[in-house]
């Protein structure tokens, strides 16, 4: 009878408190691997520490804002703002990183000229939003039963498509000739273009993947986050958590790194103050640069 | 059909190709001998464009590829087979090979899974171990892939640097029967090889380098030329 009570007990705590907690981490949690996606394998590929993803990502949200206002379907934004994005991290890698990319301080370089672009596109943004919150509508209200737990149908839509959204992405990279290519230059990029790859152009095409991952994020997110100035920043942080956690470059790293620190996260934020839930996830990154600073995982193209 | 003329090549600091002029003609094998660091391995990157030559001109077919960039060489119909092998990681020796196909990027489905079955034909132990990791092929079965991996392309010039080095007798057999096949067939061969005893048989002509510069150009075939060759890269 005692052990019965213990049992329901259990149950009835993990439908009604870490339920919840888990589902909404999974949801937060697939938008901060498509960040951390486009991230890691941008640095794989480039060598390069994007510091304005945060921005692209916070673009991908304006974007989205700015085309529901002229009312476009949400859905169809989620379409065209990853595309517009594609195409402006292609024209950025081109005129600009491009023209760093050959120094012997690319690391330096590309660092301070991603940053410098940051804080411009922030700028702009306070300039064109200003600095108020949007916060656009949920595209699908309400709320649904699943398992017992009582999730908002968003919330389960972004578990779903960013499931999908992941899959499709590792699929690109580890099962087409395509990936192949980036995934060759990544690991010897004289010997891949000896061989007719294209590099330049695949170095430009896998930026603007990158980017237009960091889009996409963000029209996800802007329903559920709001869309404000300074929303890179903030995400960022923990973009760059993940990707060092799963190790710089790893597609299996990011994945992995980013549902575990949102679990961290959302979890620990049942027992200690919200407040204490950011330093304990960017605690275990310094941990990990400590003890394993490979990360979980390998480089891109680096097994 | 590869002109080489006063060709200059910097390392940084280091001047390391002072004024190579060489021809190669269509169909022919060219041995390329010399010392460690005279700069045969520099020439082969600078004909595959991984180093741009500060003077000189270089022309493929009459057309100029001096500060084109490894893919437009490439293009070009020229295959490079490195020193080293470099075999990525992390690709299936499929990969591996399907790379080689963006040489000819505008062939038909068709024709590029010919080539390719026709490599994996004349290669039956890479068509054996496709799906295996690239490098976890053994050093001779590597060197092949790397060769194959080229010819999938159908290049009309090959260079090739140090194809044997590391690799057992009997695997440098095979190498060398190779290139032999392929010189029957009339691909044309730039070949940079230590083993200059074995490797000037499959050659047509053989050329010394020496000090960043060409010291002796001859006929594989002569008896002369041959012992004068030994002479040139002898100390």
């Amino acid at each position: 009878m005692h052990g019965g009570a213990c049992m329901n007990e259990l149950l009835e705590s993990l439908q009604f408190i870490y339920g919840p907690q888990i589902a909404n981490g999974l949801a937060i949690g697939m938008a901060v691997v498509l960040m951390a996606l486009g991230l890691t394998i941008i640095f794989g590929l480039l060598d390069v520490i994007n510091m304005s993803h945060g921005e692209f990502y916070a673009l991908g949200a304006y974007l989205a804002v700015t085309l529901a206002g002229q009312g476009v379907n949400f859905w169809f934004c989620l379409v065209l703002v990853p595309l517009l994005m594609a195409a402006i991290g292609y024209f950025t890698e081109r005129t600009l990183i491009q023209r760093v990319f050959h120094s012997k301080d690319r690391h330096i370089l590309t660092l301070l000229l991603t940053f410098g672009l940051a804080i411009i596109t922030e700028d702009l943004f306070k300039l064109g939003y200003g600095p108020n919150p949007y916060k656009p509508e949920s595209p699908i209200p309400g709320a649904s039963e699943l398992f017992g737990i009582m999730l908002p149908n968003y919330r389960v839509f972004l578990i779903v498509a960013g499931s999908c959204i992941i899959v499709a992405v590792w699929m690109l990279v580890y099962r087409t000739r395509l990936g192949a290519m980036v995934r060759a230059a990544a690991w010897d990029k004289h010997m891949a273009a000896s061989l007719g790859v294209p590099v330049e152009r695949v170095y430009a095409g896998t930026f603007a993947f990158g980017v237009a991952l960091a889009g996409l994020s963000g029209v996800l997110l802007a329903p559920i986050y709001s869309v404000f100035p300074t929303m890179g920043k903030d995400f960022i942080l923990m973009a760059f958590t993940v990707v060092i956690v799963g190790g710089m470059g790893s597609i299996k790293g990011a994945v992995i790194a980013g549902l575990l620190l949102t679990q961290v996260q959302s979890i620990s934020s049942l027992f200690i103050s919200p407040v204490w839930s950011e330093p304990l996830v960017f605690g275990i990154m310094v941990l990990f640069l400590i003890v394993r600073p490979q990360g979980l995982a390998g480089r891109l193209g680096h097994g | 059909m590869l002109s080489l003329d006063a060709i200059h090549t910097y390392y940084g600091l280091s001047h390391i190709l002072q004024g190579v002029s060489l021809q190669l003609g269509a169909g022919e094998v060219l041995g390329l001998f010399g010392r460690n660091g005279v700069g045969k391995s520099t020439l082969i990157k600078t004909i595959a464009g991984w180093v741009v030559p500060t003077q000189g001109s270089m022309t493929f077919n009459g057309v100029s590829i001096a500060g084109l960039t490894p893919d437009r060489i490439c293009r070009q119909g020229i295959g490079l087979v490195p020193e080293d092998r470099r075999i990525f990681p992390g690709l299936s020796v499929e990969e591996n090979l399907r790379l080689g196909l963006m040489q000819a990027p505008h062939r038909s489905r068709a024709a590029a899974q010919h080539a390719l079955d026709q490599t994996f034909s004349r290669f039956p132990r890479l068509a054996e171990r496709r799906h295996q990791m690239g490098t976890t092929l053994s050093g001779g079965e590597q060197q092949m892939l790397a060769i194959a991996r080229v010819l999938v392309g159908t290049p009309r010039l090959l260079l090739i640097d140090e194809p044997t080095e590391g690799l057992a007798p009997m695997i440098v057999d095979e190498i060398f029967q190779l290139i032999a096949s392929l010189r029957a067939e009339g691909v044309s061969i730039l070949l940079v090889e230590q083993n200059v005893m074995r490797a000037m048989p499959v050659c047509d002509r053989i050329v010394a380098l020496e000090r960043g510069t060409v010291v002796f150009e001859g006929q594989a075939q002569s008896a002369s030329d041959r012992e004068r060759l030994v002479a040139a890269i002898a100390v």
